[in-house]
Order: C-alpha cells, then structure tokens, then sequence
C-alpha cells in the first residue's frame, strides 16, 4: 500500500528531515511512527501526499509512483487518502454535518451521495446528536472525531493521521484510538506519528521509530520506549 | 456538473455575503478608477472630434481693401472659382464683416464704436481641399490688385492641434495608469478575501479538490465584482456626460470651440461597453492570478 526507498528529505537550511528511509507497510496495516520531535514524523506524512516532494528516492502509494504523478492528478492521490491531525483543521464557520459535507461536495460528489454518507458516517464516529453543532460548540474528542468523519467519509484507502491524540487527554484519547482502530479493522490501512506511549504500548501494533531522520527501529507488535 | 454550478453560487453568494465590506470596498474602487478611465476616454473622444472640425476649417481669408473697386473684386470671384484646389469660398461683404466685428467686441464699447461700416475691408473666406494647399492659395493673391492682405487660419489651429494632441497624450497616460492601478486593486482584495478563508482552501486542498474547482468561485466573486463596478462606472458616465452636455447646451456664449467638443450617446455606449468588457477580465483574471499563489503549495 505504502513504499519508500531511499527518501531523503533537507529543508531550506540544511535541516535534514529525514535520511535513506526505506519502508513497506501492506494493506490494511496500523502503523504507529514514534520518535523525538523535530525526527520528522510530520515530513513523512507531509511526502505521502504530496505536500512536499523528497531529494531523492522514490514513494509509492497504493501502486502508484507519486514522484510520476503530474500535478493535476495529485488531487485524486489525495481522494484515496484521508488525514487527520493534531489542530484538527475544522471550518470554525460550519457545522459538524457541514463540516464533513464539504469534504464530499470540494469533490464534486452528488446531493443525494452526500446525504446518505455524512449521517453514517457521524453515526461512526458517534456525533449524530451534534451535527448541528459548530466546532466551538464541542470538546476537543468530538472535534477530532468529526475531522476523523471528514477523513473517512470517502472511504479512503489510507488514513494518516499525525499526533491526533496531541491535544487530547487520557480518556478522550483512548476513544479516538477505539475510532481509528474501529476504521482500521474496516480495510483501511492507518499510518499514526504520536507521542503518547501509553497508547502504544496499550495498542500493541507495529512501532516505526526515526531519530533524526533515520529508522532506528521497526518492530511488530511493538511498545514505544523498547530499544533495539 | 449541475451538482458543481449548484456549489459554485452557493458560495459565491456566501462569499460575497460573508465579506461584504470587502466586497463593496473592490466593488467601490473599480467603479471609481473605470468612472475616471471612461471619463478621460470620452474626453479624448469630445477632442478627437473637435480637432477633425479645427482641421476641416482651416481657412485663409483674402481681405480686400476698403477701396477696392467691384471689377477688382469680381476677378478674385472668378479666379477662386476656376481653382480645383479651393473647396469652398465665401464673399463676407461690408455690412457682414461689421456685423462680425461688432459680436467679437461685444463687451469692449470703445473699439466696437471707433470703425464704422465704411472703414472695414469686405473679405473672402477660403476653405482648401486640403489643409497642405493653404499657403499655395494665399501666395497668388497676395499681390492681386485690390487685395489688402492674406492671413492665414493655419497657424492657429497648428498652435491648437498640439496642444490637443498633448493633452490626448496626457488623457491616455492617466487612462493607462488608472486601469493599472484598478487592476492592482482588484488583484489585491480577490487575494485579501482568499487570505480571508485560507482555511478553507487549505481544507479543500487537503481533500482532494482540483484546483479548477477551488478557483472557479473566487473567479466568479471578480467577475461579479469586476462587473458590478464597471456597471456602476457606466452610469456615472453616462448621467455625467448629459450634465455637461446640458450645461454647454444652455450657456449663453455659444463658444464654437464648446460647441465642437460633442460627445454622442454612442460614444458613451461604447465606451460603457469598453468598461464592462475591461471590469470582467480584470476581475476574472486578478482573481485567478490571486488565487493561484495560495494553490500551489
Ligand atoms: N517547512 C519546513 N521548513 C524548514 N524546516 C522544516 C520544515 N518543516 C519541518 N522542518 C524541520 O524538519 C525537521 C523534521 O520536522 P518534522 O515536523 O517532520 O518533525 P516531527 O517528527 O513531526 O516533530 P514533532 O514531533 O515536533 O511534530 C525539524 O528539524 C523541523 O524543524
Ligand atoms: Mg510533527
């Protein structure tokens, strides 16, 4: 599903993100990258859609050569994959439905589409009471589950999902991790960056760990603080 | 596509709604810098056509002198008749040519009394096919017996025609520079607005929108203010140029020079039609170039 060989990645500067970093990760895998701040975690989320583009190597995603991809087509990249992130980046104008409507509507998909999956999938994610609320009208676990909504209400192959439990505490977070892990055993493959060993090590699935930009560890039903 | 065209007014409308301060704000400048571009347009049009009449009267007037006998008179008729290059003529006899002198000195009693009737010389006013001919008319009759002097028309309206063509020059710089700045303006409050909901497009671009369907609605927001402002810049043209019309028309001193500098109501159409054509492309495309900087991260 996901493909790296050799990536590097140096930002204006000489700031190495990341260096020769190869890895697989297959269908339906739940992936968590740990790691220091500043190991460029974020930077490889950022290289799978196309936000940026690596120094060298190569990046496949879902079969296809991103590094290929001209640019017209990297919204369709884009379609197949769903991201989540620590700020939530929800339109504070709109509602929770609205919210994850836009996401279908900016892509061109029918009314009638529209409103049969948007009500499903606030079911998923357990909102369909708040749907007419704004996002300054919710807690920070219901925000993240309507930008959770948003990210899989296409039915995307891949989500990303960078910090989500970053500005969440204990409890709230252990029900973002049941969601993405709800929406894991549906198909989907899950790549997490995150901070929080307690989550890891509750979780149990395959740790990444990058320290300045390189892979120190890659370990199957991993824990976060294990050294190789 | 009908799903597309649905969203597209959907948020225009919303758009315009939400920022419409901002909105009226581009709206209000576009209006002002067309109202003053299709201002100095049609002024330049009013003197274009002025100057054609200047050109198309450059004439040269045979004085006689006040003496001169009626055979000495007849032969200048006949010659001035025989000549192909002389378009038209016209005999300004005694009592016209009073009359004439009398207007011009209307406000100045002690010259207009000091001639009488007998004292000012009868002329004929010539009007050559073509302006380049002037000089070579004059010079046969400077020495005609019974002519007192030829004067020409022509230095005159040289004197004018340079200074109008100066002022044309100036009219389109400020035209140029107007709808330069116009441009900017636009340019500048379509990427305001689009800064405004950076969030937005940034969201749309994370999920996946093309870009075609992120700029369409911004580009239809220019339009619609592009437009709207051209629109507005048309009627204040239009009610502005019937307000100086009407005030040159009722002036008493009927000013040939005034009278000459007529715009008509197809000139200001065509120059509305100039401002629309220039207020949508401006908006349009200001917007599309604002918009692009923020899609191509
Ligand atoms: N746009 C950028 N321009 C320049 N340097 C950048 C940029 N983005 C990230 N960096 C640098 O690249 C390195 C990796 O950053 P990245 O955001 O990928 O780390 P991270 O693992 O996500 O950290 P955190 O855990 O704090 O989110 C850091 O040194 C960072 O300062
Ligand atoms: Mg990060």
């Amino acid at each position: 599903m996901i493909r790296l060989r050799d990536v590097n990645k140096t930002y204006k500067g000489n700031v190495v993100a990341l260096r020769d970093v190869s890895l697989d990760i297959a269908k339906q895998e739940f992936v968590f990258i740990v790691g220091p701040t500043g190991s460029g975690k974020s930077t490889m989320i950022r290289l799978l859609i196309k936000e940026e583009k690596p120094d060298s190597g190569r990046i496949w995603v879902a079969g296809k050569d991103i590094g290929q991809l001209s640019s017209w087509k990297v919204p369709l990249l884009r379609r197949n994959i769903g991201c989540v992130f620590q700020d939530f980046k929800l339109l504070p104008s709109k509602t929770a439905y609205e919210n994850v409507a836009f996401a279908l509507e900016v892509i061109g998909r029918p009314p009638h589409v529209i409103k049969q999956q948007v009500p499903q999938v606030l079911d998923l994610v357990g909102l369909t009471k708040k749907r007419d609320h704004f996002p300054n009208e919710m807690s920070g676990g219901e925000q993240q589950r309507v930008s959770i909504a948003r990210a899989f209400v296409n039915r995307p192959l891949i989500l990303l999902a960078d910090e989500p439990t970053g500005n969440l505490d204990p409890s709230t977070s252990v029900g973002i991790m049941r969601l993405l892990d709800r929406i894991n055993r549906t198909g989907t493959t899950v790549v997490m960056s995150t901070h929080d060993s307690s989550i890891v090590d509750t979780m149990r699935r395959r740790v990444i760990e990058l320290d300045r930009g390189v892979i120190v560890r890659d370990q199957a039903r991993g824990v976060y603080g294990a050294f190789t | 596509m009908a799903v597309n065209l649905e969203y597209v007014f959907r948020e225009t409308v919303s758009n315009l709604k939400r920022n419409v301060s901002m909105a009226s704000a581009a709206l209000l400048t576009v209006a002002v810098s067309l109202t003053l571009v299709g201002g100095a347009l049609l002024v330049k049009r009013g003197v274009d056509r002025a100057t054609v009449q200047w050109k198309g009267n450059v004439e040269l007037s045979i004085f006689m002198k006040a003496d001169a006998s009626q055979p000495e008179s007849d032969a200048i008729d006949r010659q001035l008749k025989s000549m192909p290059e002389v378009k038209n003529y016209r005999y300004v006899s005694k009592p016209e040519a009073f009359e004439e002198f009398k207007k011009i000195f209307a406000n100045e009693p002690d010259v207009r009394d000091s001639l009488t009737v007998d004292q000012i010389p009868p002329s004929y006013r010539v009007v050559p096919r073509a302006a380049e001919q002037t000089k070579i008319i004059g010079q046969r009759f400077e020495d005609t017996a019974g002519v007192f002097r030829v004067s020409y028309a022509k230095e005159e309206v040289d004197a004018l025609v340079s200074v109008t063509n100066f002022l044309q020059i100036m009219l389109w710089a400020i035209a140029i520079v107007l709808l330069s700045a116009a441009s900017l303006l636009i340019l500048n409050t379509i990427r305001m607005a689009i800064f405004a909901r950076r969030r937005e497009v940034a969201v749309m671009k994370l999920v996946g929108a093309t870009n075609w369907f992120i700029r369409v609605p911004f580009m239809l927001e220019g339009l619609l203010q592009g437009l709207a402002g051209a629109a507005l810049a048309f009627g204040v043209v239009w009610v502005g140029r019937d307000l100086i019309q009407n005030r040159i028309a009722g002036a008493r001193n009927d000013i040939q020079l005034f009278k000459q500098f007529l715009v008509t109501s197809s000139d200001v159409t065509g120059t509305g039609i100039l401002l629309l054509i220039v207020g949508v492309v401006v908006g349009t495309v200001g917007s599309a170039l604002a918009v692009s900087r923020f899609l191509d991260v």
